[in-house]
């Protein structure tokens, strides 16, 4: 009896070692080996997505599998990640060299790798036509330190929804265009006499109850309308000064009125304006499929009000870009050609409501075409009412400390306290990188 | 013979322990020497730039930073709050249970569930639970029994009682814990003890304080201090229901060190928190063996 | 005197009564959320009508299973975490015997390390870790996810001052057959320490169980990755869907619930001897 449990011990040992002794055989990233014809000479593409609203994914699915039928020779493999945690998890997999073929960034994130050297600049990789094709704040959301390391198969489009209805209720005027944007004084008329109607005051949707990187998208605008900035973009070395300038200071401070004013919505079930609750919501292209759905042709889509220097809104979405790891780069630079045709780019931003990426698409589009409901969106796009959010490696940092100031500005601390530790804490960090110089290998 | 027995024991002892200090030697120590050592360089997740030593940089920057010191305020204030309700309300709930009616296993098997939930879902489910407004579940039960006179509040959102919402969810997540230990220890009590105070006639005020307490003295023990050290690591629910809370009330040692380090990569800087964050802790664990009796082991 | 015994039952009764239904409400919740349509679960939370929706379905439960690979996340789950308990009983409770019954020089010394790694939690170490295990090449595994929990301070605390516990005379009568120290071990001491054993193993579990911040560091891949990741899936853009999230928390917790009620003695008898002895 002992002697049988002795041995059994022993024997458990083993099982111990192999563990060990299996894990060191391991090679990092190759634990389902891809079944590779070498006769046919496929190529794996490895793809990362962030895991978005469910038409967004439904469609990039299907065009997967539309292209892996079609090109016999490279396959993708597409893998989904969850979106809260997507910039984390890929950082941890550049540090660890473990990046697939191909992923997305999202819009600013994208120079930080740049800087950290893991992509490849696409020009080699894209024929010209295509690159013509793009729109130029795609262009110019991929391009850092003269090469374009990305391309967005769409942008963004970011804007006041509106119920005409309501507006008309009240009078108020209904600008055009982002060049007769309401300026404060009249947005603060609309807000007082659409809440004279209300019965819980809230009339404004700011989509409070999202987390993390809306902060810094949907209201910088406000900062550049107001004349102020998130860092100095002429050295991008501080933001002191900028950041917590007179002009930065009184436009989050009107934002800050609205909120203690009782005039915005807490938004906790994201129905304030699907619901009626609120006449105003200040939201982007991801929305228009809902809203419609609620109030069909009662919704109509606004330019940000004007904060003293011209009404200003966000652009950048995410983007494609291949790393340096890539055995195949051609092959995945075959798959974003793919994703760059015409049909392909409508397929995606019909199903998610964002601009398309290329001028065809946008020709082409129903939405975004001349007579389209959210033509406005291309407009602040092609006529540079839009602003892009800092090119810099620095950009995490950036958006933390902003988004860290919203919240706090949300909760009541002083305006200028809030963003002067913004940007000393911008400042600290951009010297602590030696101001992010970009090492040429 | 005996130096040959030593011996064996000797060797035999080493092949005992070996998988165990080789695992704790590897990823445990040898993790933690590493985190010591890169809080004295600048060390950043994924940057290009050569690493340098810096001295004691990290050290002076996070003692002055108020969200790292509002976060030692926090969990101090937490383990205030939690280690004393959790384990008067566990020892109460003990106390009932061990009485000698019918049906107390249902109960004890009631409270102890909670204990069953990884802390991540517990923290989801507090966030509906916490849900401003009069739909909230907690607004509308305090509305409901103070017959209206509350008012709804975002817990959550709310700098004074963020801390103490969290503060709920651990307690009820805790309870049934530290409830069994504690019901097992009373349990435990030689009936005769009872017997002899009641001769003496003593009342049941009078048992409960001179001979229940005492007699639980170890167990109290144990679970305050095992409470405490989860106190200090408080993480998960503060990442899931507030993160950070509003204006920092709610931020802890470890939720400011993950951060550093994994949202604004700066690994060296995370690494200096948990060096504190390790020290008070030790100290902690330091008193509490000198409160407790020491065991021997054969010498 | 049986009347006051009665009322005193009753009073017992009564406030445990109340403080059980309050403990039930956020699992009640749970359960009730997973069988709604995800708009209603926000806007019955507060009501009773919360608890008792009115058209139950089991529409979330489909949706888990259509938007994550559910099976495979528990399968993960389930290997991941039994491997950790199996190893780390084997692994801890050797080093707590000989910590607590053999002599050997550095003993008392390497029982003070013990003690006070005891206190270094996870995140502590996180990323080194992260940087110890991607120089070995075990991302992505279920190597990353195993090895490194298997030897625990704690657990080996626990069973050192469990074996210090046991009476001498155990081990003396085998010492005088002959026995050696491996026999001993597994035939005397392991079956006297059975409550040990099972309650390092529950601990174990349900910690393990819950882990999510390393399993999110070290793996991408979905075929080696643990529930708790699996749930995260869900966190994308507003509106959460909260019926879907509780439709997989219900699934998660199911299995965990399911074994304490059948091994519910072990468990609580378990749990006790932790804290009676330390």
């Amino acid at each position: 009896m002992f002697i049988g449990k002795k041995v059994i011990a022993k024997i458990l040992y083993i099982p111990l070692f192999m563990l060990l002794l299996y894990g060191c055989d391991q090679h990092p990233g190759k634990k389902v080996p891809d079944e590779a014809e070498s006769t046919l000479d496929v190529h794996t593409v490895s793809v990362w997505a962030h895991a978005g609203q469910a038409a967004e994914r439904r469609v990039l699915q299907s065009q997967v599998e539309r292209f892996n039928r079609e090109s016999v020779n490279t396959q993708v493999k597409l893998t989904f990640i969850p979106e809260r945690d997507y910039n984390a998890q890929v950082q941890a997999a550049a540090v660890a060299g473990d990046l697939p073929d191909l992923l997305e960034f999202d819009g600013p994130y994208l120079y930080n790798y740049v800087w950290q050297n893991k992509l490849v600049a696409l020009e080699a990789l894209l024929p010209q036509s295509v690159r013509d094709d793009l729109l130029p704040s795609i262009v110019d959301q991929g391009t850092y330190n003269q090469h374009l390391y990305s391309v967005g198969v769409f942008d963004s489009g970011l804007g006041l929804y509106a119920r005409k209805s309501a507006l008309q209720e009240i009078r108020a005027r209904i600008p055009s265009g982002a060049d007769d944007a309401w300026n404060l004084h009249e947005f603060n008329e609309i807000l007082k006499k659409l809440a004279l109607r209300d019965d819980d005051k809230a009339v404004l949707d700011l989509k409070l109850n999202y987390t993390g990187e809306w902060f810094t998208y949907g209201f910088s605008p406000v900062l550049q309308s107001a004349g102020a900035d998130l860092i100095n973009r002429d050295t991008y070395q501080t933001s002191t000064g900028v950041l917590n300038s007179e002009a930065a200071d009184s436009a989050m401070r009107q934002l800050q009125q609205w909120m203690q004013q009782g005039l915005v919505d807490p938004n906790l079930d994201d129905a304030a304006f699907v619901a009626g609750r609120v006449a105003l919501s200040w939201s982007g292209h991801w929305e228009y499929a809902h809203y419609r759905n609620a109030w069909q042709d009662d919704v109509i889509i606004l330019p940000l009000p004007d904060f003293g220097k011209g009404s200003r809104t966000g652009q950048g979405s995410w983007s494609w870009g291949i790393t340096r790891k890539s055995s195949d780069r051609s092959a995945a630079a075959g798959f974003i050609r793919f994703l760059l045709r015409t049909d392909e780019v409508l397929a995606m931003t019909n199903a998610n409501g964002a601009v398309p990426g290329t001028r065809s698409a946008v020709e082409q589009s129903r939405f975004y075409g001349a007579k389209g409901e959210l033509r406005l969106f291309a407009d602040q796009l092609l006529q540079g009412v839009s602003v892009p959010r800092p090119k810099t490696p620095a950009y995490p940092v950036i958006t933390t400390s902003f988004q860290q100031a919203f919240q706090e500005i949300r909760n009541g601390v002083t305006v200028k306290q809030a963003l002067d530790k913004a940007a000393t804490r911008i400042d600290q960090d951009i010297k602590d990188n030696q101001g992010y110089p970009f090492i040429s290998r | 013979m005996p130096r040959d027995l030593k011996r064996q024991d000797c060797l035999n002892a080493w092949f005992f322990m070996l998988p165990a200090l080789l695992g704790l030697l590897f990823f445990v120590l040898l993790p933690f020497v590493l985190a010591v050592g890169l809080s004295f360089t600048n060390l950043r997740m994924g940057s290009p730039l050569p690493t340098e030593f810096v001295g004691i940089t990290q050290y002076q920057r996070i003692l002055t930073d108020t969200a790292f010191l509002h976060g030692l305020l926090n969990n101090t204030i937490f383990a205030l709050i939690v280690v004393p309700v959790q384990t008067i309300l566990a020892l109460l709930l003990a106390l009932l249970i061990n009485q000698p009616l019918r049906g107390m296993v249902v109960f004890r098997t009631l409270f102890f569930m909670p204990v069953v939930f990884p802390l991540s879902l517990v923290a989801v489910v507090w966030v509906l639970l916490y849900a401003p407004g009069p739909q909230g579940t907690l607004n509308s039960l305090l509305e409901f029994i103070t017959a209206g006179a509350w008012q709804p509040r975002d817990f959550l959102h709310d700098g004074a009682w963020a801390l103490p919402a969290i503060s709920l969810t651990s307690i009820w997540q805790g309870v049934g814990f530290q409830m069994v230990i504690l019901l097992a220890a009373l349990q435990s009590i030689p009936e005769e003890l009872y017997d002899a105070a009641k001769v003496d006639g003593a009342n049941k005020r009078q048992q409960l304080v001179f001979i229940t307490l005492p007699q639980l003295r170890n167990a109290l023990i144990f679970v305050v201090l095992v409470t405490t050290i989860l106190a200090f690591r408080l993480f998960d629910q503060v990442q899931i229901m507030t993160q950070g809370g509003p204006r920092n009330s709610t931020t802890t040692v470890i939720y400011e060190a993950v951060r550093a380090a994994f949202a604004s990569q700066q690994v060296a800087r995370g690494a200096a928190m948990t060096v504190v964050f390790f020290t008070i802790v030790l100290l902690l664990t330091l008193l509490q063996r000198f409160l407790i009796k020491h065991e021997k082991a054969i010498e | 005197m049986r009347n006051r015994k009665l009322i005193a039952s009753l009073f017992v009764y009564g406030f445990l009564a109340v403080i059980v239904l309050g403990f039930l409400i956020p699992i009640g919740m749970m359960v009730a959320g997973s069988l709604k349509p995800d708009e209603r679960v926000l806007l019955e939370a507060g009501t009773l009508r919360g608890y008792l929706p009115a058209e139950m379905n089991l529409q979330n439960y489909r949706d888990v299973f259509a938007r994550v690979p559910f099976m495979r996340y528990l399968f993960n789950s389930v290997f991941i975490t039994s491997a950790i308990v199996v190893f780390g009983l084997l692994v801890n409770s050797l080093a707590g015997y000989a910590l607590a019954r053999m002599q050997w020089p550095g003993r008392d010394r390497i029982l003070l390390v013990v003690i006070a790694l005891m206190i270094i939690p996870l995140e502590a170490i996180a990323v080194p870790l992260f940087y110890e295990v991607t120089l070995l090449g075990w991302r992505n595994t279920y190597l990353v996810q195993i090895v490194p929990f298997i030897a625990n301070a704690f657990s080996i605390y626990l069973f050192y001052t469990f074996f210090l516990g046991l009476p001498r005379e155990l081990e003396e009568a085998a010492k005088i057959d002959g026995a050696g120290a491996w026999r001993i071990f597994f035939t005397i001491i392991v079956p006297n320490a059975k409550a040990v054993f099972a309650a390092v193993a529950i601990l174990t579990f349900l910690i393990q169980w819950g882990s999510f911040l390393w399993p999110l560091m070290v793996t991408n891949n979905e075929d080696v990755r643990p529930l708790p990741l699996g749930i995260a899936s869900f966190y994308s853009l507003p509106p959460l869907q909260w019926g879907d999230i509780f439709a997989f928390g219900v699934m998660m917790v199911a299995p965990v619930l399911l074994v304490f009620l059948v091994f519910q003695r072990w468990f609580v008898k378990g749990v006790a001897t932790t804290g009676v002895k330390g």
